[in-house]
């Protein structure tokens, strides 16, 4: 080893960057030993003589060693802790100064914790708000409008930087932070220099610069499926109460959705409709006794900072925030196109047998209607939108 | 002692002359072919001898050889055993040479000498320059189509010989079949609802669009474009030429034994090689399914089911309407101006789009939207979405128009077409727009609001305009093309939304 020696963070990060490392893993090394005496006893092909970690590691314990042995002799801690440096991520071990305390009393905390970004923005209430990557365009608005109110109220709006629904709630969330809203916190499961989905490069950077990004994988993880299911138990850790906007019946967020059970956290889910794959389980959510969101009120009522009455909204008009509809008005013809239509996505062919027009007429009154921004039409398929849709 | 006889050979789908020489000599028994045969016209060997026994005519004990001229090109096939068989028996004096004097000879000989077709008859004697011609009778109404020559058909090889000896009276050709009927094509009336895919079919057949339907299985997708060649006119004479000599060449039966009058029809499964639609996979270069399709309609069902490459190798023919296609031992130009037609679920359970009912996972998806390339759907000018009808429509409700209406207009808009001195819309130089399709104020405010929006390109909007002209041209709306054209123009050439999600 070069240099200074590094602290305790570098063995930890050193450790956490071995191949074949997961959660449970890290933990068994670190509740045993300090980071240090761990790495140390890794490099010694000694710490597979622990029975705690000798029993995560499955039927073939020795070859991890070897594995681990091979990769920690191969790597300079000193000169690995500076990668963190370069990058801008910070590290931060369980039972050590600068943890985050929302996290240390959870009862399975990720061990090692990089971050990117301010972990102040941790201090306060927070929210998360999880669902599907193949959303709905009303999946996408009502997750777009949930995040910004609830950052403008100042919850803290906790996610996970995938598409469809978490990269439409932290979209609303940067919205608000630009007018004092509160930070958004991005807990993703890839490495932090690891960008995934690359589409949402840019979203990393505003949601590391006006809040904080979070990860339990070292610099360098690639998205590997496992890492998700761990990420979802940061998410439902950190929020005080978690909403599901729209999931499928098999997607991720019945993970999320367990997890915080299993904290205790309280859960809201977002009612569709029932022809909806989208909503398939926030709808079985609701049939099982779960709290509806019908608004950013149904949220802050859960979360204790609210007493106003829900839905409010829905009686107010189209506008979420029951504030006066700055769009043109349609016509007679536009209207009752708007009615046929409804809030589910219609193909030209659909909306012509609903509204028995012919379809060089249809067309017409849908255009006008789109470039009054009361529609909006993606790959041949016709949906209503809200006027503030992000 | 030596016989030339004329006769031609197939490459790709161009027939070239072929002088067959005959040659008997003293020397060892032996019988040689040269001048570059390819192993089916060096087995010819062993039939025309088998032929000529069997007919109880000579077969000399003394050395023969036949040379196929031009010596430098290769000549393939089975067609060439006739010509030799008729000029063996001219170089022994079996035959007078005055007998076969200005006749060319085509067909292949089985071992008891019957004469039977091959592939290619109309190219073939089309590059004859004889006063007349002898093929097998199954033909000779195919190679009576080119029309300059004196068709002489015959079953056997001892029936040719008693003919041209002028021993026996040479046998009325068969009747061609009847002329193949109109109504080949399904009609567009079985069609129930779905007024927005007839529309696109309709346009596709006026303006030459190429055309993408998209939607769930049991959408009707087929059902559409197997409606389509019944809309288009029927071929002109020079286009039918071209189609029969196609298909002649590629030995897929003519209807009837006739002119290809209607437009063609080529669905190929999407197991088909790059080989297979292109051209050229035997020796003789055997035109592939688009140059079939030529003057008709491709369609590729299940097109996201395609290897990727193949799909690919539509770009250059799509856009030149011919196929250069190139091997070690030759090169020729199919003909392959085809409106495309392709079919593709938007995902591979069919049941995707933004309702979501989709069970296919995020890979999955996103390897089945990369099956069609960009510049591949660029192509498209009508990308159209096809739902399921409603279930009022499918059993009650009454049935559209009869394609014969429809095809009128189609007919009307195409002559419109022609008067700006094009096939049809689709082929507007993007210059000559603004001449032949100048936009109403509201159409071109639309349209600039689409293109500051971002959701139009350059290339789109011209795509978009020549649509517009073609939807104005089947409602005679004159010369200016309106908003409601346009509109509708831009509907049916949707975005396409191939495993692509909300985000």
């Amino acid at each position: 080893m070069s240099g200074e020696r590094p602290p305790l963070e570098g063995f930890a990060a050193a450790l956490a960057g071995l191949p074949a490392m997961g959660p449970s893993r890290i933990a068994a090394l670190l509740d045993t030993w300090p980071a240090d005496d761990a790495w140390a006893r890794v490099v010694e092909g000694r710490a597979m003589r622990h029975e705690r970690v000798e029993s995560t590691c499955g039927p073939r314990p020795a070859r991890i060693a070897s594995e681990w042995r091979r990769a920690a002799r191969a790597t300079d801690v000193a000169e690995h802790w500076s990668r963190y440096a370069a990058h801008g991520v910070g590290v931060r071990v369980l039972g050590h100064h600068g943890y985050p305390v929302a996290l240390a009393d959870d009862n399975d905390p990720p061990r090692v914790l990089f971050h990117r970004g301010d972990l102040d923005a941790l201090h306060g209430t927070r929210a998360s708000i999880v669902g599907t990557r193949r959303c709905t365009r009303y999946g996408h608005d009502i997750s777009f409008e949930f995040g910004r109110d609830l950052a403008r109220a100042g919850v803290r709006v906790v996610s996970g930087l995938a598409l469809g629904i978490d990269g439409a709630a932290h979209r609303g969330a940067l919205e608000a932070t630009d007018d004092g809203g509160a930070p958004p916190i991005g807990v993703v499961g890839s490495g932090l220099d690891v960008i995934y989905p690359k589409a949402h490069a840019r979203l990393w950077d505003e949601v590391a610069r006006a809040g904080v990004l979070l990860s339990e994988a070292p610099l360098g993880a690639a998205p590997e499926p496992w890492r998700f299911p761990a990420r979802n138990r940061i998410i439902a850790a950190l929020g005080s109460v978690v909403v599901v906007v729209e999931s499928h019946p098999r997607g991720g967020s019945r993970h999320t959705v367990d997890e915080a059970a299993a904290r205790g956290r309280r859960v809201l889910a977002v009612p569709g409709s029932v022809r909806s794959a989208a909503s398939a389980f926030t709808n079985e959510l609701l049939a099982e006794g779960c709290h509806p969101a019908r608004d950013s009120t149904d949220v802050l009522v859960a979360l204790g900072l609210s007493t106003a009455v829900a839905g409010a909204a829905v009686a107010g008009g189209a506008d979420g925030a029951g504030r006066a509809d700055r769009r043109r008005a349609p016509d007679a013809m536009g209207s009752s196109v708007l009615d046929a239509l409804g809030w589910d996505a219609a193909s030209l062919e659909e909306l012509a047998a609903r509204t028995a027009q012919p379809p060089a007429r249809l067309s017409v009154v849908l255009n006008h209607l789109e470039r009054d921004g009361w529609v909006e039409v993606r790959g041949g398929w016709w949906e209503r939108i809200t006027e503030v849709a992000g | 002692m030596l016989a030339t006889i004329p006769s031609a050979t197939l490459l790709g789908v161009e027939g070239h002359p072929v002088a067959v020489e005959v040659h008997v000599s003293n020397g060892l028994p032996g019988f040689t072919i040269v001048g570059l045969p390819d192993a089916a016209c060096r087995e010819s060997r062993d039939r025309v001898r088998a032929a000529l026994l069997s007919s109880g005519l000579a077969w000399p004990m003394r050395r023969v050889t036949v040379n196929l001229a031009p010596s430098g090109m290769r000549k393939g096939g089975a067609g060439l055993d006739l010509p030799i068989a008729v000029g063996l028996l001219v170089a022994i004096g079996e035959l007078s040479a005055e007998a076969v004097a200005g006749c060319a000879f085509l067909g292949e000989l089985g071992l008891d000498g019957s004469l039977r077709r091959v592939p290619g008859v109309v190219p073939l004697v089309d590059a004859l320059r004889t006063r007349s011609v002898a093929v097998p009778l199954e033909c000779s109404a195919e190679a009576g189509l080119v029309g300059r020559h004196a068709v002489r058909g015959a079953s056997a090889l001892r029936e040719l010989v008693d003919c041209l000896k002028g021993d026996a009276p040479w046998p009325p050709a068969p009747e061609a079949g009847p002329a193949p009927r109109d109504a080949a094509s399904p009609d567009l009336a079985d069609v129930r609802g779905q007024p927005v895919g007839r529309t696109a079919i309709e346009v596709c057949a006026a303006g030459g669009h190429h055309c993408l339907l998209s939607g769930p299985p049991g959408a009707g997708k087929t059902m559409l474009a197997r409606r389509l060649p019944g809309l288009l006119p029927t071929l002109t004479r020079d286009e039918a030429l071209a189609a029969t000599r196609v298909h002649s060449a590629a030995g897929v039966p003519l209807p009837g034994g006739w002119l290809v009058t209607r437009p063609p029809f080529r669905a190929p499964h999407h197991g088909a090689s790059a080989v297979s639609l292109i051209g050229g996979g035997t020796a003789a270069m055997r035109p592939g399914e688009i140059s079939l399709a030529h003057s008709g309609v491709l369609f590729l069902d299940e097109m996201g089911e395609f290897p990727r490459h193949v799909l690919d190798a539509l770009r250059q023919p799509l856009e030149e309407g011919v196929v250069r296609v190139s091997r070690a031992r030759a090169s020729v130009i199919f003909p392959a101006r085809f409106l495309l037609v392709g079919a593709t679920n938007p995902c591979p359970c069919g049941a995707g789009g933004p309702r979501n009912s989709c069970r296919c996972s995020e890979a999955a998806r996103s390897r089945y939207a990369r099956r069609l390339s960009g510049p591949l759907l660029d192509r498209f000018d009508l990308r159209v979405l096809v739902s399921r009808p409603e279930v009022g429509e499918l059993m009650g409700g009454t049935g559209g128009e009869p394609s014969s209406v429809v095809a009128e207009r189609v007919a009307s808009a195409r002559a419109r077409a022609r008067s700006r001195g094009v096939a049809c819309n689709a082929a507007l130089p993007a210059g000559r727009l603004d001449d032949v399709a100048p936009l109403t104020t509201a159409a071109s405010r639309l349209l600039e609001h689409k293109l500051r929006a971002g959701q139009l390109g350059a290339r789109g909007l011209h795509r978009v305009r020549r649509v517009a002209r073609t939807l104005a041209d089947l409602a005679e709306a004159g010369h200016t093309v309106g908003e409601e054209h346009v509109c509708l123009a831009l509907d049916l050439r949707a975005e396409p939304l191939v495993g692509e999600m909300v985000a």
